[in-house]
Order: structure tokens, then sequence, then C-alpha cells
């Protein structure tokens, strides 16, 4: 179970290197397996890995999501 | 507002006298989907799985369609349970094409070109689980896969001499860490019926941590392994792991190359377990995935649960646990290395943090 948590790239590095912003927290991860990025794009990150380019709408309706069940969890009872 | 998800297992290694004492496993959040999608309809929640759960989308997919019919009394067609199945074992290659080389070995220009191929194919193949899709170009993918696995160094079931994989194993220390001999337990299919029951009445009490009456078995690719050939290598370390994970993506390959006729019947399989409740069990890459459902008269969701194969595999108790627990570690960076092969071994997918402490000190 690993959640697909889209993480923005915020700055484009050398070697195949980016910033990204993951739910606001910062992140420097290899983009070695994705080409064309740009900055603003989203991708899902696996293991230090961008693997997937995804659209900035889905990207949004699944931070959405996973805001919701965040505020689920949190106010669950233990 | 920050998400408060735990998206890696943490593991700390608990130390005494250059032996492993203990090991404290502390898992992944796990989203409360029940409490979001009670009362809504069953189908809302099917797309939504493929964005919360990236790897194994097709397997979560897979799972809560199948299980969605067994709750309403339906049998998915043979053709679409076939297309189910091949979608599954599409994934599951490209899952564990994925883990041979991402996080392991350095991916310069070529090699990560390479890497994109196989991916780019994988999801070609993966496409079939949309059955309103076209049909799946299976060989030219797997053709594609074959050419670029060729291109890293794996033809068959073992690597090339000379190709980063073989050097990759051949650094692999087997002497820094000596695991205590242990019994071995895997699942298998054969568990899915207890296992779906005891989702289905315990939830989160049951998939937290789960176990079969006491028996905490292994799950994944290593499991399947012993399942095909029950007389197991000589070591259960991660150089032979990680040769099963190789031998398995070339057995994937060539029954994705073949007819489909013979496929794998334990691959997908769904259950009734009363009126308005079903479940279903998918081998996915790392293991065997189990959701149970629960529907009113209106096709609303009543209760959802999902068994990840991890929990298992890394439980408190569980597979990894005991092969770590009592071994004897080779000091400072070595040893590390060693625990760090040994726990990527088990799963082809899971990010996890490793700490070590010595024992009796907070």
């Amino acid at each position: 179970m690993c959640l697909a948590i889209p993480a923005e790239v915020t700055k484009l590095l050398s070697d195949e290197m980016a910033v990204v912003s993951i739910d606001g927290v910062s992140k420097e991860i290899s983009v070695a397996l994705i080409e064309d990025l740009a900055v603003g794009d989203y991708v899902i990150i696996h293991v230090g890995y961008a693997l997937t380019k995804i659209d900035p709408e889905e990207a949004r309706r699944t931070l959405e999501l996973l805001r919701e069940l965040s505020a689920e969890g949190q106010g669950a009872v233990p | 507002m920050n998400l408060a998800f735990r998206n890696e297992i943490a593991i700390t290694v608990l130390l005494s006298g250059g032996a492993i004492a203990d090991v404290k496993v502390e898992p992944r959040s796990r989203p409360p989907l029940t409490r979001l999608f009670a009362g809504k309809p069953a189908a809302s929640l099917l797309p939504v799985l493929p964005r919360l759960f990236s790897l194994c989308s097709v397997a979560h997919q897979v799972a809560y369609l199948s299980a969605v019919e067994a709750a309403r009394g339906d049998d998915a067609a043979p053709m679409t349970m076939r297309r189910r199945i091949t979608a599954v074992i599409a994934e599951r290659l490209t899952e564990l094409l994925r883990s041979l080389f991402i996080g392991r070995l350095a991916l310069d220009g070529a090699r990560a070109a390479s890497v994109r191929a196989m991916m780019q194919a994988g999801a070609v193949l993966c496409a079939g689980a949309d059955e309103s899709g076209p049909e799946t170009p299976r060989r030219e993918a797997v053709l594609q896969i074959k050419s670029a696995l060729g291109e890293l160094g794996i033809a068959g079931e073992d690597p090339a001499p000379g190709s980063m994989i073989a050097a990759y194993l051949a650094g692999l220390d087997a002497e820094a860490l000596t695991s205590p001999l242990a019994e071995p337990s895997f699942l298998t299919a054969a568990d899915d019926l207890d296992i779906v029951t005891r989702l289905s009445r315990d939830g989160a009490d049951f998939s937290d941590a789960p176990d079969l009456h006491g028996r905490i078995p292994e799950t994944g690719v290593w499991a399947r392994r012993i399942g095909r050939q029950p007389v197991p290598p000589p070591g259960a370390g991660p150089a032979e792991r990680f040769k099963a994970r190789i031998a398995e993506v070339a057995r994937l390959c060539a029954w994705l190359e073949g007819s489909g006729q013979d496929h794998d019947d334990s691959a997908v399989a769904a259950y009734r377990l009363g009126s308005g409740k079903g479940a279903a069990a998918v081998e996915c890459a790392r293991g065997r995935l189990h959701h149970a459902v629960e529907l009113d008269r209106d096709d609303r969701i009543v209760r959802f649960e999902f068994l990840a194969p991890t929990e298992w595999n890394f439980h408190g108790r569980g597979p990894l646990v005991r092969s770590l627990k009592g071994a004897v570690l080779a000091s400072g960076r070595r040893g590390q290395d060693a625990v760090r092969a040994l726990v990527d071994s088990f799963d082809p997918c899971v990010g996890f943090s490793l700490s070590y402490r010595e024992a009796g000190h907070a």
C-alpha cells in the first residue's frame, strides 16, 4: 500500500535532478525517468524517483481527496 | 494543511553485542476509506483507487471490482476475467521490472532510457484493465520489455556476465549478516477464505496486524518461488530473492507472449460472504492483496476493508522480523548495508527507513 501523493516540480537541477514540493515540503529527487519535465508539472514519486507525470487537474483532485482522508483519519478515535 | 500520512515503513534495529536483539516496525498510515465512502455508491470508489495507490492500481481495481461483483451475487464473464488477469500479470511484471533497477543502480542516460522504455511498455500492457479500451498490443510491448532488459543485462532468468545487475549481485555480502534458522511459512490462495472472512468481520483490528491463528506467513515473489518449486535454494538471502525476481520477470514475459490460455488460476479470486458481502484476492507484485466489501440494497457502500501484502511481510512478528531477530551482523557500514539489502529484498515496492539503536538505550 503506497499512497500516490502528487508532487509539484519547483526547480529543475543539473544531472536530471529536481526539487519538488509535496504538500509544501521540499524534496530533491531524480527525474531521469521522465522526459520533457517543466517547473509546475506534477509527478508521482517513488523511492526518490519521479515515476510518472500527471495532469495538474488530476493532481489537484488527488490532493483534495488525500486532505479529506487525512482529516477523517485525524478525527478518528484511536 | 499538511497531509498526515506516513508513506514509508520505519524500521528500528536494536543491537546487542554484534547481534540483532529486536526489530521494531512502525507501519504506514492507512487511509480511512470506509469512513469517507460509507453511504456512497459502490461505483464511486473505483476511480479513486488508482489515484490513491499508484504502484498497484490495477490490482486494487481488480480486487475491488471482483469483491463488489461477489457482494452483488454476480460473476465476471470469462472474457472479462481473462482481461483482468492479463492486466494484473502485466502490472506485476512492470512493478518487478522497476524494482530491479530503480533505487538500486545508477541510471545514466542510456540505462534511464531503457527503464523508461520498459515502463512505457508496461503501461501499454496494463491498459488491458480498461474493458472498454482497445485490445492490448501485448506481444509488441513484451518484445519492447525484453529488448530493454537485454540492454540492461538480463536475458532469460539470469543476469548477463559483466552486466550491472551481475555486479550488483556479486557485491551482495552474504557473510555480513547471518540470519537465524526459522521455519518458513508462506501465504497461498488456500488461505484466502480465512483471511477475507476475518477481514470482513474484524476490519482494521485484523488488517493492521494480521495473523492466521498465530501464523504470519510470507507473501510475494519468494513465496511464489517456493510455491512453484518447493525445494528451496540453499539460502533465502537478498541474492536468492533478487534472482527469484529476475526468474519471475522471465516467466511473466513468457506468459504474456503466449496465448494466455494457460493462465495463473490464483491471480484473481472472488468470494461471496453472504447477503451483500463479497471479497476478492489478487496476486500482485508484492504478494496477495485482499479486499472485502459490504453493500446495502441500494448498492451503496456499508463497509470497505483491504489488506495489503506488506502487512504480512513487515508485520512486527512477521517474516522480515524473524529473519533479522537474532541475526549476527558485521560491524559498521558493512552490517548495515546487509540489513538494508535484506529488507529491500522482501518487497519490490515499499519505501522504508532504517535506524539502529543499542538495545536498552532509550
